[in-house]
């Protein structure tokens, strides 16, 4: 089993790859979809294995479904589409990164990630491969630093939860459901809102343009 | 009644103002709210005097009786504050009602947090506060305030992102996120410390700790008075709850001595930043941050020093919400938050700016305020086990800060040659002096405090 686990990592990265060199917010949020449901095949299988089957692993396999793959793309579609009239070309103007410099970034990601875990956990944990969720958590930080438009930023978090998913699962076993599930609950709630404050957002800066550098320094 | 329903009662009382606010009658999510946030302040105060209660779901003890207690009397004066306040704003990004139904849920997801005794479903109701706080940020509809909530929303998420990991490694070492029973016993492993140390960055986050801070001057700076207030006087101290659990469960040299580095490190940067400030909300956050640094290094040193912690958490959250309470109302009349812009405040609302005057002196530990003595209680704890030389570090950014927020509070109260027309003066005023006064008696129930944080010192 844990070879298809680290089939399925390895597809989660690749497809977190797509989505920094993916230039069109659109196709991201798809890329962003499918992944969500390589995670839901992974927490089946997950359920499976298990010497009792966790009913409760398949029921968040659906909740995963339902919730990542499918209603989260279609919130951030539907809000697309009311803030722009030609969605589909919405795009990232200025990715930090170009094509080579992203791969040669995520190739050095991957390594850190794997240094990181061999060197403090896998004594411990003694999980192969269990350095996978590490390098898909730091793909997602640099989709979200590395790009300027909410929405990728936006699906760079929640990458960065589907990391934490596989982590949870993979290495340790998993969450108990009810947290699981209000993790879920959250996610949703917070794609919702900011949706509506990326709405916002973006209709401003189509306006007015980028006003607010002077003001907010952090 | 059923002891477990007593101590719910809080968070359901804010969560019905919450679900009343949503019917579409005049004023009535006014009416709901002002009823809510009294009810849920009198259930926290006869929280505060039944026993200490534990089961599977709720974990109630004199910590989280005491933070209760401020989030309710924080909500109960940010809501009075906002009936009049939102009449002040002119571009609403939502209706009065979506306001309200907001603060409430934002409210109950406090209660939330700092009653549950797990620490997944603690993560849950800190992020949930995230959710509910984000679009309260944006009230005022323009282009910077919307950044400021999308700029919460990314860097808060992302740090509690680092928390929900801790919160995998700790389950994965302990096999219980129960907050009872890792406090009864925890497994002594490299991956349970790693957690512990993830939750105090990741919560650390949320709570406006270096080097995790750059949101909370951004949102401070830019969202409504009210907002600014309660997120200072209590989101804060709550995420900061989570992170002295933390270090309750795992007491170790180093998860101490990591704690205390960054809140010394979050005291000297907050410092430090306060001197360039030229916007008075911006300065005032950081005074928050740097508040927030000392409970940290309160957390840390454990005994008289999280009593010390404990006493700023609750005399901060009044005196804070009470200067930025004022912010609104000098922003209402001078419409600008620039410091160099605003003069003979004492001549044009004396009331306000004699408040604001004597409330800076206390959100900066001026005696005979509660929160200076917090830091004496600290300060004696970290020079026992630190020495002087340390302590004398942080006394010495303490003094910046002192100076800064006072030296530039004074100059926008008392500078101003020419005269002004003296303002009327604004009802909403008196719920800052409210919280003023509250915050100075808060020195009066030490004793208390220390009764009731008796099984932690």
């Amino acid at each position: 089993m844990n070879q298809i686990f680290e089939v399925l990592g390895f597809l989660l990265i690749v497809f977190t790859l797509l989505m920094q060199w993916e230039i069109h917010v659109r196709r991201i949020i798809i890329l962003f979809a499918a992944s969500s449901f390589i995670i839901a095949i992974f927490l089946v299988l997950l359920g499976l294995s298990r010497p009792h089957e966790e009913y409760l692993l398949f029921v968040l396999a659906g909740l995963t479904i339902v919730v990542r793959g499918i209603t989260i793309p279609v919130v951030m579609n539907k809000a697309l589409r009311r803030l722009y009239n030609k969605p589909w070309r919405v795009r990232e103007d200025k990715p930090l990164f170009g094509v080579g410099g992203s791969i040669l970034l995520s190739l050095v990601l991957i390594a850190i990630g794997y240094f990181i875990y061999q060197n403090s956990l896998y004594s411990v944990l003694k999980v192969r491969s269990g350095s996978v969720p590490f390098a898909l958590f730091l793909q997602a930080s640099l989709l979200i630093i590395s790009h300027k438009h909410a929405y990728i930023q936006m699906i760079g978090f929640l990458v960065m939860e589907n990391a934490v998913v596989m982590l949870s699962g993979w290495v340790f076993g998993g969450l108990p459901f009810i947290i699981e599930a209000g993790v879920i609950l959250d996610l949703l709630g917070l794609v919702v809102v900011s949706s509506l404050i990326i709405r916002v957002r973006e209709s401003a800066i189509l306006r007015e343009g980028d006003t607010y550098e002077s003001e907010l320094r952090g | 009644m059923n002891q477990h329903i007593i101590y719910l009662l809080p968070i359901f009382f804010s969560l019905f103002g919450a679900i009343i606010c949503i019917i579409p009658v005049r004023y009535l999510d006014r009416v709901a709210s002002v009823i809510a946030s009294v009810l849920s302040l009198s259930s926290a105060i006869y929280i505060l005097f039944r026993p200490v209660y534990i089961d599977g779901f709720l974990y109630i003890d004199g910590l989280s009786k005491l933070l209760i207690l401020t989030i309710a009397m924080v909500y109960l004066s940010t809501v009075l504050y906002s009936l009049s306040y939102l009449k002040h704003i002119e571009n609403l990004l939502f209706q009065h009602r979506l306001y309200y139904i907001l603060l409430n849920i934002f409210v109950a997801t406090m209660f939330f947090s700092v009653s549950v005794n797990n620490l997944g479903l603690i993560w849950v109701g800190i992020e949930a506060t995230t959710v509910s706080s984000a679009l309260l940020i944006a009230t005022e509809n323009n282009q910077v305030t919307v950044e400021s909530a999308w700029r919460y929303v990314i860097i808060v998420s992302t740090g509690l992102v680092i928390s929900l990991i801790s919160i995998t490694f700790i389950y994965g070492s302990a096999g219980t996120l129960s907050l009872h029973e890792l406090l009864l016993h925890h497994p002594d492993n490299r991956v349970f410390m790693i957690g512990i140390l993830l939750g105090i960055v990741g919560f650390g986050t949320k709570a406006g700790v270096f080097p995790m801070h750059t949101w909370l001057p951004d949102v401070h700076g830019k969202a409504p008075a009210p907002v600014s207030a309660i997120f200072s006087a209590v989101l804060l101290p709550v995420a900061l709850y989570a992170i002295a659990r933390f270090i309750q469960i795992f007491p170790s040299d180093t998860i101490k001595l990591f704690a205390l580095i960054l809140g010394v490190l979050t005291v000297a940067v907050a410092a430090l930043m306060m001197t360039v400030q030229s916007n008075y909300k911006r300065m005032f956050a950081y005074s928050s941050m740097e508040n927030m640094g000392m409970i940290l290094i309160g957390f840390s040193l454990g005994g008289y020093g999280l009593l010390g912690a404990v006493i700023i958490i609750v005399s901060h959250g009044l005196a804070k919400s009470s200067v930025f309470f004022l912010t609104g109302d000098v922003l209402s009349i001078y419409h600008t938050t620039d410091i160099q812009k605003v003069h003979g405040l004492i001549q044009r609302l004396p009331r306000a700016a004699a408040t604001l005057f004597i409330a800076a002196m206390a959100v900066t530990g001026a005696p005979p305020f509660a929160i200076f003595v917090g830091e004496l209680f600290i300060f004696s704890v970290l020079i026992t086990q630190y020495g002087w030389l340390l302590a004398l570090v942080v006394i010495l950014f303490l003094a910046i800060a002192f100076i800064s927020v006072n030296f530039k509070t004074g100059k926008m109260i008392f500078t101003g040659n020419e005269s002004f027309k003296r303002e009327r003066s604004r009802t909403e005023t008196w719920v800052a002096i409210v919280n003023l006064v509250l915050s100075f008696i808060v020195v009066l129930f030490i004793p208390y405090f220390e009764l009731l944080l008796k099984n932690l010192l």
